[in-house]
């Protein structure tokens, strides 16, 4: 095939594929903005330790998250960790549109095409979107840090813009990104590719996804419980630890997000059997048919916002035992008369993380749309013929509405859950302070700062070890629940709208 | 006695006209055939008829009723109540059962879940499918799924019964089985029928049948452009 | 369609036992819904052609009624014919022949495009009439399997006959243009 032919029938779709290719391109981009935000921070260089910066910081940053070498590796690991949501975006966007490229794919199969050209087609689409994408992402990164170059009074930064990763790292970001996606569409393709039929008849199923997913999320947080205990049993070894912990830190929570993921077809499919028992009314009867007949329909819709609850259930564990920490000992340092002196350097961190999950709940609400929409507009057909056969549409709205809260409330509920119990498995039940003895002075500074006069002021205080439960950090948790409803009936409205479009009967002109 | 009406019925999809000015009545019970050539505008006249297309100009009424001027969930109302729909292939939810599929009208009417379920399930024993009744659509033949998707268009006792192409992607023993016993019940019930094909063997089911050529009546009756002997025109 | 072989009909209704002349006609008037009734005179003299050829045999009266009631019973003879006649493959279509075809054609060599056309419609408008009367008696829910059966072979080669006579009516112009250079 030459590539003008390659071109052509590659670009030979239709409106649902353009939005496919700008939505690709469009999470490459945030992809992009991500991973070179991780890399800026990472190539922040550490100045060789002098007498009035021993620690090595790097002052010229207000933010000890960037300027402390110590936090940096965290930070960019944070950064990373948003290219999931990101990533779970793009997965659900290659999705749209499917099955009419999937059947475009297989006539150009019948008509004589090699898998290898179709696989060429496909890999080109999705690689030069994703090209696209990441080119602009790094135009934008790059006229971002100009515009956000803004030393304050001390010539202090709020961000790095004062230095940028190396060549060799941006070209690895932006050839690398479109490359993985490349291959992963190739990837999900291969069945197609295979076969010049195509669509293959799905087998039926008659029983519901099974309860694995409990397995994996029982092992999930059990990894993560084990951590403590493991750097107490260890404590001496380092090396044995600097990879044990990780590894545990990594393959629980990827399990735990895989059997939240899971979790919730078995979700959607007893949901869909209950409603189907119970329900009166046809709408309920619509959207449980449809949960039993693709229960992974909601593993799908929901996977990114799912990954992000189960960060921010976390999250909330952790901010939960920092706060009574910071408390407990505010408390204790009263009691003794101090000025609450305590560092808040780990509340606010939470902060950046709170906000990072926000920004991962807002993109997994565009993929949770990207899957919505999909799902209304393949089967619009069907939607135009229930129309014309005199189904009001508020049915079909009322379908849809039903279709998609019926999983996702449990679903949401679990991956909370889940993230709480990683969070509080990670962090201490109890915190405790004090247990020690200080040394005040009751009187003005002058007198105590005196040799002569501080003794007799100078008295000292036991302070009593103190121990408190950390709360399960309910109202955050209800916060985080409140948020990704809202999200998911964003969705609804959205997917609604399109609803009206593909109810329009000019769907019924076949012929 | 005239029941469904068109008067001058204009429908163009943008600058495409499909019909250019129908008129035409169906009497209570009657079967009418609509045929002409692909592209005459014979699916645009049976959604136009049956409410599912409002047309540009001209009107239609039911029992005297304008209802092109209603709102589309009062059109929704009568298409589910007085009127059933048949299509080629497709109507059916792919998700819901056989007899869930024919039991549907019946629920959004109100009707309670097991009097839905015994009245779909004599309507699929009617139409001789009733061992399929807890099998979705996509594990059944075509001929299966078209003689549910009748049994969900006369499940309701419509008065009027719209098909388009029924049997058009069927072969043609089991086509003519569904038209039969289509044509058969109709007639028990009294429901008009208002049948699109484009065969003349499907047409031969009516009472009467509508050549329509280029979005016009064709009194010819041959759907051709011929000049005509004097005699014959 | 060509003609019906009213000597083997007689044979095969006579191979499951002997019958009066008048019991033939009404298994064939029964067997053979829609086709031309058989008429008694028709049944005699096929039946004395048969007997002479050997193919049938008088298998005695029962009363003493006259020719009437005479029964006849297959020969041996009459059986192999029979047989021979079952396992022949008829020719299908070996000519293109059929009234109605050769009146088009003569309506063009001696007329013009006009009188060709109107036969055909004509010739169409009663296919259709007849179409819809068989297949209303098919649709009748008394309608034995055998009236469905005959009426559907009626009605398919009715079909075949209006989609020519439709396509026919498209190109009879043309047509004329080629018979009259």
């Amino acid at each position: 095939m030459r590539p003008t032919t390659l071109l052509r029938l590659a670009l030979a779709g239709t409106r649902t594929d353009t939005a496919r290719v700008v939505l690709t391109a469009l999470s490459a981009l945030l992809a992009t903005l991500a991973g070179l935000a991780a890399l800026t921070v990472l190539a922040i260089p550490t100045p060789t330790a002098t007498d009035e910066n021993q620690d090595r910081w790097s002052e010229q940053y207000h933010n000890a998250l960037l300027a402390q070498p110590g936090l940096r590796g965290g930070t960019a690991l944070a950064l990373l960790m948003l290219m999931i949501p990101v990533l779970a975006l793009a997965g659900q966007c290659a999705r749209l549109g499917a099955p009419a490229r999937d059947r475009r794919l297989a006539a150009l199969r019948l008509a004589g095409a090699t898998p290898g050209q179709v696989t060429r087609l496909v890999v080109l689409e999705t690689g030069v979107a994703a090209l696209l994408g990441t080119l602009v992402g790094l135009g934008v990164h790059l006229v971002g840090r100009n515009l956000l170059h803004r030393p304050d009074a001390q010539g202090q930064l709020a961000l790095p813009t004062d230095v940028l990763p190396s060549t060799g790292a941006l070209a690895g970001m932006v050839l690398g990104l479109p490359v993985v996606a490349a291959l992963a569409t190739a990837l999900m393709l291969r069945t197609v590719t295979t076969s010049p039929l195509g669509v293959n008849r799905k087998a039926a199923r008659e029983r519901g996804p099974g309860p694995w997913a409990g397995l994996l999320i029982g092992f999930g947080v059990a990894s993560f419980a084990v951590i403590r205990p493991v750097v107490h049993r260890f404590a001496d070894d380092d090396e044995f630890l600097a990879w044990l912990v990780p590894m545990l830190f990594v393959v629980g929570a990827l399990a735990a997000m895989i059997g939240v993921v899971i979790g919730t077809g078995w979700l959607s499919y007893h949901c869909g059997r209950l409603l189907r028992r119970h329900a009166r009314g046809p709408a309920a009867l619509l959207a449980a048919g449809r949960l039993m007949a693709d229960p992974w329909a909601g593993s799908r819709t929901f996977a990114a916002l799912l990954a992000a609850l189960i960060f921010g259930g976390g999250a909330a564990a952790q901010r939960a035992y920092f706060g009574t920490k910071d408390q407990l000992e505010r408390e204790q340092s009263r009691f003794a008369g101090l000025d609450g002196g305590t560092n808040p350097f780990y509340l606010s961190t939470m902060d950046y993380v709170d906000g990072a999950i926000a920004v991962a709940i807002l993109i997994a609400t565009g993929g949770l749309i990207v899957a919505l929409v999909e799902g209304i507009v393949a089967r619009r057909r069907a939607y135009a013929a229930l129309v014309a056969t005199g189904v009001p549409r508020a049915t079909l709205s009322r379908s849809v509405a039903w279709q998609a809260l019926a999983p996702a409330v449990p679903a949401i509920l679990l991956a909370l859950t889940v993230g709480t119990l990683l969070g509080r498995g990670l962090a201490e039940e109890k915190v405790s302070a004090g247990g020690g003895s200080t040394m005040i002075c009751d009187a003005t500074a002058a007198l105590c700062e005196d040799p002569a006069t501080s003794a007799q002021y100078n008295r000292i205080v036991h302070i009593p070890e103190v121990q408190r439960a950390v709360p399960v950090p309910l109202e955050h948790l209800a916060w985080l629940g409140a948020g990704a409803l809202a999200a998911v009936l964003v969705t609804i409205g959205v997917g609604l709208l399109f609803l009206r479009a593909s109810t329009a009967l000019d769907e019924l002109r076949t012929a | 006695m005239t029941q469904l009406q068109a008067r001058g019925v204009v429908r163009a999809y943008g600058p495409t006209p499909a019909l250019r000015g129908v008129t035409l009545e169906v009497a209570e019970g009657e079967i009418v055939a609509v045929t002409g050539p692909s592209g005459c505008g014979k699916s645009t006249l049976l959604h136009c008829l049956a409410g599912i297309l409002r047309p540009d100009v001209g009107e239609v009424t039911w029992r005297g009723h304008r209802i092109d001027t209603w709102s589309e969930a009062a059109r929704s109302r009568l298409r589910r109540t007085e009127f059933g729909v048949l299509f080629q292939f497709g109507q059916l939810v792919a998700e819901l059962t056989a007899a869930e599929n024919v039991a549907l009208p019946l629920l959004l009417a109100g009707t309670g879940r097991r009097e839905a379920r015994t009245a779909a399930l004599t309507w699929l024993e009617r139409f001789g499918v009733a061992e399929v009744a807890d099998v979705r659509p996509g594990e059944m033949s075509g001929g299966q799924q078209q003689r549910c998707a009748t049994a969900r268009a006369l499940v309701t006792e419509p008065r009027v019964l719209f098909a388009d192409e029924p049997t058009g992607a069927l072969d043609t023993l089991t086509g003519e089985q569904v038209l039969t016993q289509l044509v058969r019940l109709a007639r028990e019930q009294r429901t008009a029928v208002v049948l699109v094909t484009h065969e003349p063997r499907i047409a031969a089911y009516a009472d009467r049948e509508i050549v329509l050529r280029d979005g016009l009546v064709d009194h010819t009756g041959l759907g051709l452009d011929v000049p005509l002997a004097g005699g014959a025109r | 369609m060509g003609g019906v072989s009213t000597p083997h009909v007689l044979l095969g209704l006579l191979a499951g036992g002997s019958r009066h002349g008048y019991e033939l006609k009404r298994a064939h008037d029964e067997r053979l819904p829609r086709a031309r009734p058989l008429a008694f005179g028709q049944v005699y003299a096929t039946l004395g052609r048969l007997e002479r050829d050997g193919l049938v045999a008088a298998a005695g009266q029962d009363r003493v009624g006259g020719p009437d009631r005479t029964a006849y019973a297959l020969t041996d003879q009459g059986r192999v014919t029979l047989d021979q006649w079952l396992s022949t493959v008829e020719a299908p279509m070996p000519y293109v022949a059929s009234t109605l075809f050769a009146k088009v054609v003569v309506a063009l060599l001696v007329a013009d495009v006009d009188r060709a056309r109107s036969y055909l419609i004509a010739q169409r408008a009663a296919h259709t009439a007849r179409l819809r009367e068989l297949t209303t008696v098919k649709g009748d829910p008394a309608a034995t399997l055998s009236d469905v059966v005959a009426a559907d072979f009626a009605i398919a080669h009715l079909d075949a006959d209006l989609r020519w006579l439709h396509a026919t009516l498209g190109r009879v112009a043309d047509w004329h243009r080629e018979v009259h250079p």
